[in-house]
């Protein structure tokens, strides 16, 4: 009985060491960690590294096309803004020497239009003038006429005598003459 | 008479003890094999490790092929996760071997997932933690030592022994400096491995204990250590991660000495 409960003491004792120690199991242990790291080696390398690969290289391919892309649109873009500021550059110039060009012709225009106005009114001014010292001419020519006949009436009446014709001109005319000497003395 | 009360009372303390429940953080490292499989004498038994395995294999592969079921140029989130997962290696890869680094990028990239998620995985209750071997680490980590000197053969040939030997050291040192290249050399898969397993192991024992006394302990007591194992398995996660990351790290290093000689 001693001898019994000393052997499972024994037993006991024998099992308290690490079990990792216990040889019985190493060559089982060794051969499947060997052949199941070589399988998941397997698995992987065939089965997913090529996926992530994949995957990794079409997304570093897709931002490299979008940064190019990107940068085309934004060429692109650069020089379609270029060519609109060219355009309105282009436009405003035009628009300028539209406006100078009118600018011009609008004071051609005015200077001729005023040209023409002055000679008309000149030519008026010339005619109206003229027409002016005509009609005193006329006038003067009619007063004296008048004043001639009017002398000869009054003469007649007064005299109850006909003065000649040349002696009354020749009195009308000395008052006349008189008168304009006055006239101009009054000026 | 004596003897006989005395072989009762040890019965007694012995049935005492057997029924009592026994702390035994140790006792989920235990590995049962399932299913026993020894073809030509080679063990390939099925166990509770080689089954955790799997499962960290499968959920690895069921995840990945899962975020990527339809790859779109806008990721969703799984996917994202997985993009971010790729990156991360990637640039881990990028970062300590460099120039050459991509053809053992597939490598690497399983390495960190399969320890991650064995490391995760064990985290399930009543589960197994594979990486706790430390079988297991340690035939990764011969796997990686291996292939290191295998590859610094390969790319130098015999000029890759003047790895050993430090540039710019008085000669007189060399008979010093040698022995302590090779030595550190040599316990580069035995650090690698070791750092895993007793992380692991470390880990889920402070979580046995703390489990026990939460089970055990009257409940006036047993809302701290239940509190604590709540707070460690997060922390667990976190070590989890981490030792992935620094095996992963150490894995390109050690790739990076043997493709660029410069010491």
């Amino acid at each position: 009985m001693i001898s019994s409960a000393y052997a499972a003491a024994e037993g006991h004792a024998q099992s308290s060491g690490l079990p990792q120690f216990e040889s019985s199991v190493f060559a089982s242990q060794m051969f499947w960690t060997v052949v199941s790291f070589f399988v998941l080696m397997y698995l992987l390398n065939r089965y997913v590294i090529p996926a992530i690969n994949d995957i990794l290289d079409s997304r570093s391919k897709k931002i490299g096309e979008d940064i190019q892309q990107a940068e085309k649109s934004r060429v692109e873009a650069e020089r379609v803004l270029a060519n609109y500021r060219d355009q309105v550059e282009r436009a405003r110039q035009l628009t300028a020497t539209t406006l100078d060009e009118a600018r011009i012709e609008a004071a051609a225009i005015r200077e001729q239009a005023l040209a023409e106005l002055n000679e008309e009114l000149n030519k008026k001014k010339a005619s109206a003038v003229e027409e002016i010292e005509r009609t005193r001419i006329q006038a003067m020519e009619q007063v004296r006429e008048a004043a001639v006949e009017l002398a000869m009436l009054a003469t007649e009446k007064l005299i109850a005598k006909t003065v000649t014709k040349p002696k009354a001109e020749s009195m009308v005319k000395e008052a006349l003459e008189h008168m304009e000497k006055n006239r101009i003395g009054m000026h | 008479m004596l003897l006989t009360a005395t072989a009762i009372s040890a019965e007694a303390a012995q049935a005492a003890a057997a029924a009592a429940p026994r702390m035994d953080p140790l006792h989920h490292f235990q590995v049962i094999k399932y299913v026993e499989i020894a073809p030509l004498g080679l063990d390939i038994s099925v166990s509770n490790s080689v089954l955790w395995m799997w499962i960290s294999v499968a959920a690895v592969f069921a995840f990945f092929r899962y975020a990527m079921r339809e790859p779109a140029l806008v990721p969703g989130r799984l996917q994202s996760i997985a993009e971010a997962g790729y990156l991360f290696i990637r640039g881990i890869v990028d970062e300590n071997i460099g120039h050459g680094g991509k053809p053992y990028f597939p490598m690497i990239f399983s390495l960190f997932f399969f320890v991650l998620f064995c490391n995760w995985t064990g985290l399930i209750p009543a589960s197994f933690t594979a990486t706790s071997q430390l079988i297991v680490t340690a035939t990764l980590a011969l796997g990686i030592f291996f292939l290191s000197i295998f590859l610094g053969f390969y790319k130098h040939g015999v000029k890759f022994l003047g790895f050993f030997v430090p540039s710019g050291l008085p000669v007189l040192l060399l008979p010093l400096m040698v022995p302590i290249e090779i030595i550190s050399f040599l316990a580069r898969p035995v650090s690698l491995s070791v750092r895993l397993f007793a992380n692991m192991t470390a880990g889920h024992t402070v979580l046995g204990v703390l489990f026990f006394f939460s089970a055990t302990l009257p409940w006036v007591g047993s809302w701290l250590p239940f509190g604590f194992s709540v707070v460690f398995t997060a922390v667990e996660i976190f070590i989890g991660f981490i030792q992935a990351y620094i095996f992963t790290i150490l894995t390109c290093v050690y790739i990076n000495d043997s493709l660029h000689l410069h010491h």
